[in-house]
């Protein structure tokens, strides 16, 4: 009974105290430290897709301002837009050209129409195209993209890869 | 005469910091850098030269019958290195090794041709349609640079009308067979 009293008593007692905020701050400090390190200045930042395993490189080329291409092992895809389907590694008869199997025609269409609509934007002048492509992927299914990007009046390709040896 | 008041220093006495303004400042600067952080480093391969190494490239350019270098790369007979000199090719063989492509020989004899023919920067590439992308990647990286930092190249600087040193090997990477039917 008395032990219930005193305990009271405490709660009941108005008193102020200081945060001990020592410990917050080291944590804090190598937060920020971490943080600065990972700090990117790139002009464009680039979001990995999901889907792709991008292939390492020795390449330390910042990307530039460039229409975004992403090729995985089952779309094509223009920013987020879905623009063909590939099933095995190949890309579906109805997407290529009868006469050119080479020749992506959705793929076509989309550029074409971006560069008629800002014709005047730097990087659709200069043809620039920055493409992620899954690291397994055969070179014949990149090289239809290349030569549809090329006959669309891209032809400044860059690839784009993961930092390491 | 009034004497002046010693003022008592107590030398052993402890004070405690004030930290909250320190600690106001980092919870705001922390989703500041978490926003532009970038996790996952992702770089592209293109040609972006030192200024001579340009100019050496526009010179090769400018020759009438200027010698090329490429590449064929086949999954089966592993990769020919083709140098076309006044018409003529020489071709090196770099045969596949344990399954997989010979990258330790092919930069070694990428050094020794960029030794013999400093002039040739660009390399042109001719991969077969089953090679993955990742081995392509990989074969550019063993053209680009010599790997060993004190392998050093001689580029004739128009500027300061003298040679040069630079470990860029074959920067200028072109896929030949891109437009072929």
């Amino acid at each position: 009974m008395s032990r219930r009293r005193r305990a009271e008593f405490d709660t009941k007692k108005k008193s102020t105290f200081a945060l001990n905020i020592t410990s917050m701050t080291d944590m804090f400090t190598i937060l920020l430290v971490f943080l600065l390190q990972s700090y990117s200045t790139a002009e464009v930042q680039l979001t990995p897709e999901s889907e792709i395993r991008l292939p390492t490189s020795a390449s330390f080329t910042n990307p530039t301002m460039a229409i975004k291409l992403s090729l995985s092992g089952t779309a094509l895809k223009m920013d987020e837009t879905k623009i063909a389907d590939i099933k095995n590694n190949t890309f579906l008869p109805k997407d290529l050209e009868d006469s050119d199997t080479n020749f992506i025609k959705p793929l076509f269409q989309e550029l074409d129409k971006l560069a008629k609509a800002s014709p005047e934007e730097k990087h659709i002048k200069e043809g620039r195209i920055l493409l992620q492509a899954d690291r397994e992927l055969p070179y014949s299914t990149l090289r239809k993209v290349m030569y549809t990007a090329s006959m669309a009046g891209f032809p400044q390709l860059k690839l784009v890869t993961l930092v390491g040896e | 005469m009034r004497r002046a008041r010693k003022i008592k220093v107590d030398h052993n006495s402890e004070f405690e910091l004030d930290l909250a303004p320190l600690l106001a400042v980092m919870v705001k600067l922390v989703p500041v850098l978490l926003i532009s952080s970038a996790f996952v480093q992702m770089m592209v391969i293109e040609t972006q030269l030192p200024q001579v190494v340009s100019q050496a490239i526009e010179r090769q350019d400018q020759q009438p019958n200027p010698k090329t270098l490429s590449l064929e790369i086949d999954q089966k007979d592993g990769i020919h290195i083709v140098v076309t000199e006044k018409g003529k090719e020489k071709v090196e063989t770099v045969p596949m090794k344990n399954g997989g492509f010979d990258f330790d020989t092919l930069h070694a004899k990428l050094v020794t041709v960029k030794k013999t023919h400093p002039e040739i920067f660009k390399i042109e590439i001719s991969p077969s349609g089953s090679v993955p992308y990742k081995e392509i990647v990989r074969i550019m990286d063993e053209a680009r640079q010599a790997r060993d930092n004190s392998v050093k190249f001689p580029v004739f600087d128009t500027k300061q009308g003298k040679d040069v040193e630079t470990n860029y090997m074959f920067p200028e990477i072109i896929f030949a067979n891109t437009m072929e039917g």
